[in-house]
């Protein structure tokens, strides 16, 4: 698969203030890459670079785009960034992730009405489009968002905590939907989480960021007991069950 | 005097006075909807204190500059000095706003102290904004503003939307959202100056909160809210001139008075 993203030796940081070093990895199309760490890593400085808001302090940071376009993101940010003191309809904000296509002096058209149509239904939530945003649970607003991201046609989705605050089922419905994305649309994701859980079953390679630490490799290979003990700075284990990876903090005991 | 009377003689009288402050009123009302939904009502104030204070150094014997472009030129270099300010995070933003506020005040009760060409009170009530001595040149800069403000929010409203809505990202998506808050901030900053020389300060941060809390009491949409805060706006200074006639009261804090009755009842007949 063609590169998106290089970090060719990449400094990270604000002003004088570094807060990742050196840092030399590449996200591919079509990769399902979740980035872990500490509050306070430094996982949103790193999201920012990618994003392309935030420049390197030295090194190298390319951004590849797609058939010779640049790369197009759909950024689906933390939920409570969005202060949604008036009332929006589900419709209008999802025409939001169309305005950069409409281009400045113009108004949305047919096929940007049919395009915010097919991206909520793409996320179930077609039946809440003349409802306002801000009346929303969680877990819908969670999928209006996604929707927006969509509705830009981007070629990767970067979705930053998307289960934060989010009860148990809507979380793992989020992280389905995540999931089916990726597989059927063939999307490239890249999903910034701190619960472990969220990414330990789902994404294909993991960055784990922390200042003194940072590994990215495919999953099996990141995911150690060592590597998250040793950033997280306590005992964890990484213990299968039906399948499925369950991260827990302690010691191992006996057998 | 019966009310058509009255309405007869301000029109006769007072024109420019009445649509003065209908267009100011209205104009206010519909910037006051990203004011309140921004949650930067306090900058608002700030805005007005700061042209005020322009507006008063244009007292002082060494600057020869006309009250309106002192109170422009002030207020933008406030605005544009303001938004690199408010996004630092040494000082919380609230704390800087606060000395901003008082600073204003401060300097302007100095200044007018100091200040040798005219009366004090004759100052004072230019500074508050005398809304039935508004002159016909004052009036058409102020009509030539409301135009101006209001074509830019219309060709761009979607952008201004979208930015006040969630600025993060529109970023991601190549919006240039520091120069999309820069022009927003100068149009409200050029707003407030002229407004303010010509309404006074309690008028324009009145009508800048009351108006749009009103609207979003009301009706259910994001373009219903523009639109009826906008009406509120518009309307609220011709009830207030008439009744501030028919009392005789202070124009201003009549209008203010009267948008506050108008607020209070949308807020009993609001949406369930």
């Amino acid at each position: 698969m063609p590169p998106l993203i290089e970090f060719q030796n990449a400094t990270l940081g604000y002003g004088r203030k570094i807060v990742l070093q050196d840092m030399n990895f590449t996200i591919h199309a079509g990769d399902y890459f979740g980035m872990v760490g500490p509050n306070g890593a430094g996982k949103t400085t790193l999201l920012r670079a990618i994003l392309g808001i935030l420049k390197p302090l030295s090194g190298k940071v390319a951004i590849h785009g797609v058939a010779g376009a640049p790369l197009r993101f759909g950024y689906v940010p933390q939920r409570d960034t969005i202060d949604d003191l008036l009332p929006y309809t589900v419709r209008e904000v999802v025409m939001m992730g169309r305005y950069r296509q409409i281009g400045i002096f113009h108004r949305p058209q047919k096929t940007d009405r049919e395009i915010v149509l097919e991206s909520l239904q793409h996320v179930d939530v077609a039946d809440l489009q003349n409802r306002a945003f801000k009346d929303l649970s969680g877990g819908q607003k969670q999928r209006v968002l996604i929707a927006r991201a969509l509705a830009s046609k981007p070629a990767a989705l970067i979705l930053d905590e998307p289960t934060n605050g989010m009860d148990f089922s809507s979380k793992i419905s989020i992280l389905e939907l995540i999931h089916r994305l990726h597989e059927e649309d063939r999307l490239t994701v890249i999903m910034v989480s701190h619960f472990l859980d969220d990414v330990a079953n789902y994404v294909k390679r993991l960055a784990i960021v922390e200042r003194n630490f940072f590994q990215v490799g495919e999953l099996n290979e990141v995911l150690t007991e060592k590597n998250l003990s040793s950033v997280y700075q306590m005992p964890i284990m990484v213990t299968p069950i039906n399948g499925a990876k369950v991260i827990l903090a302690g010691e191992r005991r006996g057998n | 005097m019966e009310i058509k009377e009255i309405i007869a003689t301000i029109i006769a009288e007072f024109p420019h006075a009445l649509y003065g402050s209908v267009i100011v009123g209205a104009l206010c009302a519909f910037l006051g909807v990203y004011i309140v939904a921004r949650r930067v009502v306090f900058l608002g104030a700030v805005l007005t204190q700061i042209s005020v204070l322009g507006l008063a150094l244009t007292f002082l014997p060494f600057i020869a500059v006309s009250h309106t472009i002192g109170s422009l030129v002030v207020t933008i270099i406030a605005v544009i000095m303001l938004s690199r300010l408010l996004t630092g995070k040494k000082i919380p933003r609230d704390a800087m706003l606060g000395f901003i506020f008082a600073f204003a005040i401060a300097a302007r009760i100095l200044i007018l102290q100091k200040t040798p060409k005219v009366e004090v009170a004759e100052i004072e009530n230019l500074l508050r904004g005398d809304i039935l001595f508004v002159t016909p040149e004052l009036f058409y800069l102020m009509l030539g503003v409301f135009i101006a403000a209001m074509v830019v929010h219309g060709l761009f409203f979607k952008e201004f939307a979208y930015i006040a809505f969630d600025a993060e990202t529109a970023r991601t998506q190549g919006f240039n959202t520091g120069g999309w808050e820069t022009l927003f901030y100068v149009i409200a900053a050029v707003v407030i100056a002229v407004a303010t020389h010509i309404v006074g300060d309690i008028f324009v941060f009145g009508f800048l909160v009351i108006p749009p809390l009103a609207a979003m009491q009301l009706v259910k949409s994001v373009k219903a809210i523009f639109l009826v805060s906008f009406l509120i706006g518009a309307l609220t200074p011709v009830l207030g001139l008439v009744l501030a006639f028919k009392f005789d009261f202070p124009a201003s804090p009549t209008i203010i008075a009267v948008a506050a009755v108008v607020l209070m009842l949308t807020y009993a007949l609001r949406r369930r």
